[in-house]
């Protein structure tokens, strides 16, 4: 996301002649982008962060709709500070190696992150939510009340947790969930 | 047939033979030379060395008050070795692990197995103390049990699911889901231990379930009439 022919062309070059296997597309805008991630996923985003100024909630939308996303920011000196809403950034005068050796480590990571997804994909949001209140020692029947289900519902849950996960006792379930980043570490307690 | 054989089909057999006190240097020693060797019925070392070899034990002689006492010395020389052996590897090596990452993931499985060790520490002696000697007890025919200290061989066999299912998730955790990088060769060496008394608390549960508990209620109907 470009508006620079010069700049994208220059980008496009160097990444079709790096061993990044990729395609590469450009839009002028972040409705053109949403429309297209409709239709075929995209890896990284490469922005000129100028594009995204007052479109802050719209980026953030779009990064919770497709957790995969990366973004790299272009840095035109104008923006000193890393944005908050770019993965890296680097500038026109890095070395076309550099640009793409972090290219690359962007896109291991969102691989990677993508993987850990699928698997999380066993539980299903429901089920997630159960095992974060039980990860927190609630009972079945303050998580019944909690999410407006029945205890019946609740122990069904659970079971489906321990088919899923093959792990049955509570502190087992603690370690899955922060293994998994479900719940985060700071919050147990040791 | 040759005790050494057998041993070398299938070496999990010398953890039978400790169970039993049998000294691993069987020389030529036949299955029956051993047996009489070590005042242990044929039909009850050959029993339980069917289950070590994934084969039930249906189609055997009833066991005699003989072979149910040294069952249970049998079953009180595996919390030995569980106590003094198995757990005590598993505990060291899950600390060496929690040593080299020393993470707040790690640490959790430290204190998950912790708390699991000292479940199964009070289920062992919960067994030494109260079943064993409600066993032995029952076996011996001076004396009928009182019906005050009354309690059944099937209430002790509901006691046993839990250490197995919690061992089961340790395993799971290693396997499937804990981070750790590298470290294979101690990883290796865990996952090994956790197989090897997965294997042992197996047995122990069949020998529990297909020759004492059996044993225990043939005998306390005998009694009742």
């Amino acid at each position: 996301m470009e508006p620079s022919k010069i700049i994208f062309e220059g980008l496009q070059t160097i990444i079709c002649h790096s061993p990044l296997d990729c395609r590469v597309s450009r839009v002028e805008r972040l409705e053109e982008l949403t429309e297209m991630m409709g239709h075929s996923p995209v890896a990284i985003l490469i922005a000129n962060p100028m594009q995204f100024v007052n479109l802050e909630k719209e980026v953030r939308k779009l990064r919770k709709v497709y957790p995969t996303l990366s973004i790299a920011g272009i840095d035109f000196g104008i923006i000193h500070r890393q944005s908050m809403l770019t993965d890296i950034s680097f500038t026109l005068y890095d070395t076309p190696e550099h640009i793409v050796h972090s290219l690359m480590k962007l896109q291991e990571k969102s691989q990677q992150s993508e993987q850990e997804k699928v698997e999380e994909e066993n539980l299903s949001p429901r089920e997630i939510e159960v095992l974060t209140c039980l990860v927190n020692g609630m009972l079945n029947k303050e998580i019944a009340d909690l999410l407006n289900i029945s205890v019946h519902t609740v122990v069904r849950h659970r079971k489906n947790i321990t088919l899923k996960t093959g792990i049955r006792s509570q502190s087992g379930l603690t370690i899955y969930a922060i293994s998994k980043k479900i719940v985060s570490i700071e919050d147990i307690e040791i | 047939m040759k005790m050494a054989d057998l041993i070398d089909a299938n070496p999990n057999l010398l953890l039978m033979l400790q169970h039993f006190n049998i000294d691993f240097r069987v020389s030529d020693m036949t299955v029956w030379q051993l047996c009489s060797r070590y005042g242990i019925s044929e039909n009850l070392l050959v029993s339980i060395a069917n289950l070590y070899n994934g084969f039930d034990t249906k189609g055997h002689q009833p066991f005699t008050r003989k072979d149910l006492l040294q069952v249970i010395s049998f079953l009180k020389n595996s919390h030995d070795y569980y106590r003094n052996d198995k757990y005590p590897q598993i505990s060291n090596y899950i600390r060496e692990l929690q040593e080299n990452h020393p993470d707040r993931e790690m640490k959790l499985l430290e204190k998950f197995f912790n708390e699991y060790f000292a479940e199964v520490l009070e289920h062992l002696d919960y067994e030494d103390s109260i079943a064993f000697p409600y066993f032995i007890t029952l076996l011996d025919e001076g004396k009928a049990v009182e019906q005050g200290e009354r309690y059944s061989s099937k209430e002790y066999g509901e006691h046993h699911t839990d250490i197995e299912l919690k061992l089961q998730d340790l395993k799971n955790l290693l396997l499937k889901y804990v981070n750790i990088e590298g470290d294979l060769d101690l990883r290796r060496k865990l996952l090994f231990a956790l197989y090897e008394l997965e294997f042992d608390l197996y047995l122990h549960s069949l020998i529990e379930e297909n020759i004492l508990i059996p044993s225990g209620v043939r005998i306390e109907k005998e009694q009742n009439v």
